[in-house]
C-alpha cells in the first residue's frame, strides 16, 4: 500500500525545479478549489496544482510518484490566495526527498494559520476598500469602476502568488540542511505540530450542532445547550474520533464513512435534528 | 423585453465562467461590480448594469443594507438582479428581491456539488495509486465544468421564465428544504472524515494528549469573537512552541547520548 510508505525509494535529491515549472504551478494555483468538496476540501485541487513539480521530481521512479500523489490527496485546506507559500515549502521537501511523515506534517502545520491571514488581507481589507471606492464610481455610471477593481485586485493577487512561491521554495531549500541533520527529531516535532493543528481544526472547522428542543412547559430543554455545558464542540470531537475508530480499527474506507454521514444528515434533517 | 438568441448564449457563457470564478480562475470576475457591468453590456444597457452591479457590490461588503434581503449567492444574485432590472425596468431593490430565489438555488447547487464531489475523492485515490496524472487533471476540470453548467442552466431558465420561474423555484425549495438541510448537515460533517484520515496516519499513541490540547485551545479561543480571524495563527504559535521544545530537547538528548557512546565505544542504535 502506497499510503503506508514512510520513505521514497529514490532518496537522491532531484534537480531543483526550474522557473518555468514553478511559474506553471503558480498559474495552476488559481484553480486550487476546482474540485472542492466537503470531505477533503481542496485536496485534489492541491494535487493538481503541484503535479507539474511532482512529475519532474519523481520522473525517474513511477512508484515514488504514486506514493507522492497518494499522500498529497489527504485533507487539505488553506487560503486560496496564499497557497503558493505551502506549495513552495512542500515542493522543496519533495525535491530533497524528505520523509513522507515530515512532508505531511509540514503541510498540515502550514495550511491552517494562513486562512486567517488571507481573510484579513483580502476579504476584510483589499476587497472592501477597492470595491467600496470603485462601486461608487460604477453607480455614477463610470465603466472605470469595474476595470479599476479588477486591475487592483489582480495585481495584488498575482504579486502575492508569485512572491510566496519563490520565497518559500528557497526558504525550504535552505532549511533542508538543518532538517536532515536531525531528521528523526524534526519529523517527530513536525508530526506533533500537525496533530496539534488537526485537534484545533476539529474544533475550529467543526460547526455541527443539533436543533432538537424538547418541550417542557415554560422552560424547553435545548439539547445543544446541555451538550455545550458538558463540552463545547462535543459533536465534532465525537464524530472525528468515531470516524477515526471506524477507519483504524474496522478498516472502513472514506467513501463508506461519507455514506454513513449522508444517511445521518438526511434522516436527522427529516426529523428536524439538523436545520 | 425579450432576449435575442445571441444575448442568451452570451449570458450562458458569462455565467459559466463566473460560476467557476467564484472559487477559481481570478476569483474577482464574479464580483457583482464586474459581472453586473458585463451582463448590462450584453443586454444592451451598460448604465443599468453598472448601477445594479455597484449597488449590489456595496450590499455584499456590508456598507449598504438594501431592502434587508441579501441573497446567499452573490454570483447568481448579481446576474439575475441585473437581468431583471434591465428586462423589467425595475429599480435595484426590487430587482434584487426578485433575484433572491435564484441566489438561494445557487447556494443549494454549491452545497449539492461539494457533497457529490466527496465520494469522487475515492476515484482520485485510485488514480493516485496508478500514478494517473492526467486523470487528476481531468477530474479537476470536470468538476469546474459541472459547477459552471449548473449555474449557467439556472440563469438561462431564469432569463426565459422570468420572475415566475423564481416563484416556482422558491416553492420547490421550501418543499424540499429538509433535503437541503440534510445535505448541508452531512456536508458539514464530511470534513471529519478528512481529519480522521489524517489522524489515522499521523496519530501515534503518544500524541493523543497533543491532539486534545489542540482541540481544547481552539475551543477556548473559539469563544472569543475578537480572535475569530487570528485563531489558527495563535494556535500555531503555541503548537510551534511545544514542537520546538520537543525538538530541541531530543536533539540535546541525542548529542549527550552520542558523547556518552563515544566515550564508552558503544553502538546502541535504538535511540531514545
Amino acid at each position: 500500500m502506497a499510503s503506508n510508505a514512510t520513505h521514497y525509494n529514490n532518496l537522491t535529491p532531484a534537480q531543483p525545479l526550474d522557473k518555468a515549472t514553478l511559474n506553471k504551478m503558480v498559474l495552476r494555483s488559481l484553480n486550487l478549489q476546482a474540485s472542492f468538496n466537503y470531505e477533503r476540501m481542496q485536496a485534489a485541487g492541491w494535487l493538481y496544482c503541484i503535479l507539474p513539480g511532482l512529475e519532474k521530481i519523481h520522473a525517474d521512479n513511477k512508484e515514488d510518484l504514486e506514493i507522492s500523489m497518494g499522500h498529497n490527496l489527504e485533507f487539505f485546506n488553506t487560503h486560496p490566495f496564499l497557497v503558493t507559500f505551502v506549495m513552495g515549502i512542500i515542493l522543496s521537501l519533495e525535491q530533497q526527498k524528505a520523509d513522507i511523515d515530515t512532508i505531511r506534517a509540514v503541510r498540515v502545520a502550514a495550511m491552517g494559520p494562513l486562512g486567517g491571514i488571507g481573510d484579513a488581507i483580502f476579504w476584510f481589507t483589499l476587497v472592501p476598500i477597492t470595491a467600496g471606492i470603485t462601486s461608487n464610481m460604477a453607480i455614477n455610471g463610470s465603466i472605470a469602476g469595474p476595470i479599476l477593481f479588477l486591475l487592483i485586485f489582480n495585481v495584488v493577487q498575482f504579486l502575492c502568488r508569485f512572491f510566496l512561491m519563490y520565497w518559500s521554495y528557497n526558504l525550504g531549500t535552505k532549511a533542508i540542511d538543518i532538517l536532515t541533520a536531525n531528521a528523526k527529531e524534526f519529523t517527530r516535532a513536525a508530526s506533533m505540530l500537525g496533530v496539534f493543528v488537526v485537534g484545533a481544526l476539529t474544533s475550529n472547522y467543526g460547526g455541527t450542532t443539533v436543533a432538537t428542543v424538547i418541550e417542557n412547559g415554560d422552560s424547553p430543554i435545548v439539547i445543544q445547550s446541555i451538550l455545550d455545558g458538558v463540552l463545547p464542540k462535543l459533536i465534532p470531537l465525537a464524530l472525528t474520533l468515531g470516524l477515526f475508530f471506524l477507519m483504524k480499527k474496522k478498516n472502513w474506507k472514506p467513501v463508506s464513512c461519507i455514506g454513513l454521514l449522508l444517511i445521518i444528515g438526511l434522516v436527522g434533517a427529516f426529523f428536524g435534528i439538523f436545520v | 423585453m425579450g432576449f435575442s438568441a445571441l444575448q442568451i448564449i452570451l449570458v450562458f457563457v458569462w455565467v459559466f465562467i463566473v460560476a467557476i470564478d467564484q472559487f477559481d480562475l481570478l476569483e474577482s470576475l464574479y464580483q457583482p461590480i464586474v459581472s453586473g457591468a458585463v451582463i448590462g453590456a450584453i443586454l444592451g444597457d451598460l448604465p443599468t448594469g453598472l448601477i445594479v452591479g455597484g449597488t449590489y457590490q456595496l450590499m455584499t461588503i456590508g456598507n449598504m443594507p438594501v431592502g434587508g434581503a441579501q441573497p446567499p449567492n452573490a454570483v447568481i444574485g448579481g446576474v439575475m438582479a441585473t437581468v431583471f432590472a434591465i428586462s423589467s425596468g425595475l429599480d435595484t431593490t426590487a430587482a434584487v428581491g426578485l433575484a433572491v430565489p435564484f441566489a438561494l438555488i445557487g447556494q443549494y447547487m454549491v452545497t449539492f456539488l461539494f457533497t457529490a464531489m466527496s465520494p469522487v475523492m475515492s476515484a482520485a485515490d485510485k488514480m493516485a495509486e496508478k500514478g494517473d496524472t492526467k486523470g487528476i487533471v481531468r477530474l479537476n476540470y470536470m468538476a469546474m465544468g459541472a459547477l459552471g453548467l449548473l449555474f449557467a442552466i439556472v440563469c438561462t431558465l431564469g432569463m426565459l421564465g422570468g420572475s415566475a420561474m423564481g416563484t416556482t423555484l422558491s416553492e420547490l425549495s421550501e418543499k424540499y428544504a429538509w433535503v437541503m438541510a440534510g445535505l448541508g448537515a452531512a456536508g458539514g460533517m464530511m470534513r471529519f472524515v478528512g481529519f480522521a484520515t489524517l489522524l489515522r496516519i499521523m496519530l501515534s499513541n503518544e500524541f493523543w494528549g497533543i491532539y486534545f490540547a489542540g482541540f481544547a485551545l481552539a475551543t477556548i479561543i473559539g469563544y472569543i469573537p475578537e480572535l475569530s480571524g487570528s485563531a489558527l495563527l495563535l494556535i500555531a504559535f503555541v503548537g510551534i512552541a511545544v514542537a520546538l521544545y520537543d525538538y530541541q530537547t531530543r536533539v540535546a538528548m541525542k548529542q549527550a547520548a552520542g558523547a556518552g557512546f563515544a566515550a564508552n565505544g558503544g553502538d546502541d542504535e535504538d535511540g531514545i
